[in-house]
């Protein structure tokens, strides 16, 4: 690793001989948001790299503290804002174990065609921009990122015209949800499905044997099964190192145990089996969504009266720990309540936050072109990363 | 023409030649963010005059009247020749094309070798401008477009050589002589050698003009612009143009070489306007590989062309020069 | 190496074959703002204080409950009474840092504030959109006002007073001990709150 003083003096500097410090600064065009790497090369070989995060930080936890149960769900959207619903589901999740709130049924399968409509919508954007870093902003990955961009519009209108809003929501309050389907979504929510079935498979047909692209994804960014187990990654990152987990399976919220889906698995642990990882999920989403909008039970949309005023919900003394399945991993909310409208205490567990740990062991090694390739395939949001 | 003495044209065509290969240059940079965009589901510039026409003017006037910045620490001399150095040779390789039988600027009897051996010389100007930005970002891109530029000019002349064989002379004006009449008479349509030089061709187009999937020295993703990134305004201006310049050259070349120059139906003094057409045509090949894929690695390039591109290019003149040897000697 | 450009070789057709495809596609562009563009139903825009249709008065009661339950705490409100109802003396909203979370909507008993099926907020002066009373005034007349009120969007969560046995939703009587105490705001709210906990809401409560 490098020594402290050297990062803190000069931006490019000598490491030693035959070495070179460069720094892929906090802005960049493809440093999915404000991060920085200090990478030390050996020629074109990485041989070290420093991660320095910290530029979002906007003291989500203190928020918390100071905001009622009633207002936090649409701050809570920020920390992960390209998959809002996420923090706001392990938020009001949190809520209601502590306060052993039931969430009626229908509000409940919302929920879950939210959050899958929302992992969509999040991998579409992951998949362009991944594309893009790898080829420029002026070439194929800008074509790329176009055409999931054309698809994420489409999911976002649904989204606008369920809330009202594209990207930051405030659709979950504790005790259900906040809106109800308006007539003719489910109709255009099953054509937006069709379209976007249709088009993953166009962007297969661009991808998948495509020479440049298997040399760019293929045996680059290997997690193997060990350093998947030992360090705390989640989400696509670990499905794609051959570790079958996932939150949704194995501590089932949400009545996601009503569903049927498969879990994709690849033993690779390279970029290109994330990739497939994450096309599978697609598919497995939009399964997940078609079994909720067939079965969407009748009844109302939250188990507590409408919210007329700031401090309403209050949750007794307790504590507990919610993770959802979020599209980069596992989200976690803990969350201290002391009986009064404000959590005592609020701590996010950021799924990218845990991922990005595991980026100083992959990437020595590899060449600086392998840098962004495999930052785009880890797929960091840096509001989860620094809250 | 016959009026006109001789060592007029020496004056007046190179600068009719220059002029309208700058207007193409900015007008080509249109057609190219409207075609794009248009595989991109999206319009291209559309509100600076009708349909986007007068953005290449805007974008020619902005370059113009922005400041000239030059880095304290950079190596003044270097830094300000090298978009010159660079640009010249871009603009020289139109001295020896022949526009139509007997228009252009010059037909020389070794065109096709001066064409790529002032091709060539554009690295120098490169080199001079990643090295005299005292960039570390720009030095690292312009050693790779260094790299790149030399590994790929060999499959380029070799795949340029094979229409030369086909054709049994270096002089340009007679390649094309020997491709009008018929369709098929195109280079591009000799059995196998013509299709399969085509291809090479174009790939080794690719690599030395720096397009994606090649364009590992400018990867913004990475590097930001490569060796251009610490220049402004006309300097920047000028660079852009020889990029351009040298692309359509490619590309008028390639039209020359495999599609048979100003040959085309209707009478002969449309012929350039086919050539034109053809340019476009090459151009918009380039443009269309260049918005599907993604770029690879220095290394994978690298490999790319010394073991796949250089072998098969060989490969294939030797066999071109033993197939033409067979149906001279008849079979 | 044959085998490799035999895959090789129809990739390529095939990835540059969608590019192809897609040129042939319509743009999805929408020249706005020369065509205007479609806002659904419920699309939070800009903000607005409404007049009552039939009376033509203004709709708020300067009650405050909006400006408590702002997160970023855009609103100001100051209450001025009167004999028959209140009314805000004056209203103000830091639209630069509003975050358009519609929760001062949600909350507002009178349907006095409401969000506008509009999002034209360019202006070259940041001091342009801290709205007073006027401007929020004048922007309700000038835009749609979208469909979610306050009284709509609280009737749509609101679970039903019976409780059907099918439904997984919690009878009201068997309330967890969060209650629904509903802080009493200010003086001269239109509804007075019911507190009662076995209830659900005082008004309007159909599914």
């Amino acid at each position: 690793m490098l020594d402290r003083s050297s990062v803190a003096r000069v931006e490019l500097d000598w490491a030693g001989p035959e070495r070179l410090t460069m720094n892929m600064g906090p802005q960049h065009p493809s440093a999915h948001g404000v991060f920085r790497a200090i990478v030390t090369l050996e020629g074109e070989t990485v041989v070290a790299v420093d991660a320095v995060i910290g530029y979002l930080h906007r003291c989500h936890e203190k928020l918390a503290e100071t905001l009622t149960y009633a207002q936090y769900p649409s701050i809570a959207s920020k920390t992960d804002y390209v998959a809002a619903m996420t923090s706001e589901f392990a938020y009001v999740l949190a809520a209601e174990e502590i306060g052993k709130i039931d969430v009626p049924k229908r509000a409940q399968y919302l929920r879950v065609i939210c959050a899958e409509l929302q992992r969509i919508a999040s991998h579409l954007l992951w998949l362009g921009t991944w594309c893009m870093d790898m080829g420029g902003a002026l070439g194929g990955g800008a074509t790329i990122f176009l055409y999931c961009i054309r698809e994420r519009e489409t999911i976002l209108d649904l989204f606008e015209s369920l809330v009202g809003a594209r990207l930051l929501y405030g659709f979950y309050q504790v005790g259900g949800v906040r809106y109800d389907i308006p007539s003719g979504w489910t109709q255009a929510c099953r054509s937006t499905l069709e379209l976007i079935e249709q088009r993953v498979v166009e962007y297969e047909r661009m991808l998948e044997n495509n020479p440049f692209f298997l040399a760019r994804a293929k045996g680059v960014g290997v997690i193997s099964r060990d350093l998947a187990q030992d360090i705390g990654i989640a989400g696509p990152l670990l499905r794609g190192s051959g570790i079958s987990y996932d939150v949704r399976r194995a501590a089932p919220y949400s009545s996601y145990g009503d569903f049927d889906f498969s879990i994709p698995i690849e033993t690779d642990g390279d970029c290109f089996a994330r990739y497939r990882v994450r096309m599978v999920e697609f598919r497995q989403a939009i399964t997940i969504i078609r079994q909720a909008l067939d079965r969407l039970p009748e009844g109302p949309i939250s188990s507590r009266p409408a919210l007329k005023s700031v401090a309403q919900t209050r949750i007794p003394k307790g504590e507990a720990y919610a993770r959802v399945e979020g599209p980069r991993g596992e989200v976690g909310n803990y969350m201290v309540a002391d009986g009064s409208a404000k959590p005592y205490r609020m701590k996010w567990r950021g799924a990218s936050f845990s991922n990005l740990s595991v980026l100083p062991h992959i990437i020595p090694g590899h060449k600086v072109a392998d840098v962004v390739a495999i930052m785009g395939s880890v797929d960091p949001v840096f509001g989860e990363v620094d809250r | 023409m016959a009026a006109v003495p001789p060592w007029a044209m020496l004056l007046v065509a190179p600068f009719v030649v220059l002029n309208v290969v700058v207007g193409l240059v900015t007008y080509i940079t249109l057609l190219e963010r409207k075609f794009a965009a248009r595989m991109q589901s999206r319009i291209g510039p559309y509100r600076v005059g009708p349909h986007g026409l007068l953005q290449p003017i805007a974008d020619a006037l902005k370059l113009m009247m922005k400041e000239d910045i030059v880095p304290a620490a950079a190596d003044r001399h270097v830094f300000n020749l090298a978009p010159i150095v660079f640009l010249i040779p871009c603009m020289l390789i139109f001295a020896t094309i022949p526009f139509a039988p007997g228009l252009g600027v010059g037909d020389l009897n070794i065109g096709i070798l001066f064409f790529l051996a002032v091709s060539s010389m554009e690295i120098v100007g490169l080199f001079m401008a990643g090295w005299g930005s005292n960039n570390k970002y720009a030095l690292l891109s312009a050693m790779r477009a260094v790299n790149q530029i030399i590994s790929y000019d060999l499959p380029f002349i070799f795949s340029a050589l094979v229409p030369v064989i086909l054709a049994g002379s270096l002089k340009l004006g007679d390649i094309a002589a020997l491709q009008q009449g018929s369709l098929l008479h195109w280079f591009i349509f000799y059995p196998v050698i013509g299709q399969l030089a085509f291809i090479m061709f174009v790939v080794a187009t690719l690599a030395a003009e720096n397009r994606v999937p090649f364009d590992i020295l400018e990867a913004e993703s990475e590097l930001v612009a490569g060796f251009r990134v610490e220049y402004s305004g006309m300097k920047f201006a000028l660079i852009q143009l020889g990029e351009y310049a040298h692309m359509i050259g490619s590309s008028f070349l390639g039209a020359l070489l495999f599609l048979g120059a100003w040959s085309g139906p209707g009478p002969e003094s449309i012929g350039p306007v086919w050539f034109l057409l053809k340019m476009v045509f090459m151009f918009l090949l380039v443009t269309w590989i260049r918005w599907s894929f993604v770029r690879i690695r220095a290394d994978q390039i690298l490999a790319l062309s010394w073991k796949v591109l250089l072998p098969a290019t060989l490969a294939l003149l030797l066999t071109t020069a033993v197939v033409v040897v067979w149906r001279t000697n008849g079979f | 190496m044959a085998s490799e450009l035999a895959t090789i070789v129809p990739a390529v057709i095939r990835a540059m074959g969608m590019t192809l495809r897609n040129l042939f596609r319509k743009p999805i562009t929408v020249h706005y703002p020369d065509k205007p563009r479609t806002y659904p139903d419920r699309y939070r825009g800009l903000l607005a204080l409404t007049y009552d249709k039939e009376t033509g008065e203004e709709n708020c009661i300067g009650c405050r409950l909006c400006e408590y339950v702002c997160p970023p705490a855009v609103i100001k409100v100051e209450m001025l009474k009167s004999e028959k109802r209140n009314y805000a003396k004056t209203f103000s909203l830091e639209l630069y840092a509003c975050e358009f979370c519609e929760l001062c909507v949600q909350v507002c008993p009178t349907d006095a504030i409401v969000m506008m099926k509009s999002f034209d907020l360019a202006t070259a002066d940041r001091r342009e959109m801290l709205l007073d009373k006027d401007r929020l005034h004048a922007i309700g007349l000038q835009h749609q006002p979208s469909w979610a009120t306050g009284n709509l969007l609280r009737d749509m969560q609101t679970p039903p007073k019976a409780a059907a046995p099918a439904h997984a939703a919690k009878p009201p009587a068997a309330a967890t001990p969060a209650a629904a105490t509903v802080e009493p705001a200010a003086p001269g709210k239109a509804e007075p709150p019911t507190p009662k906990p076995a209830d659900s809401t005082p008004a309007k409560a159909d599914a």
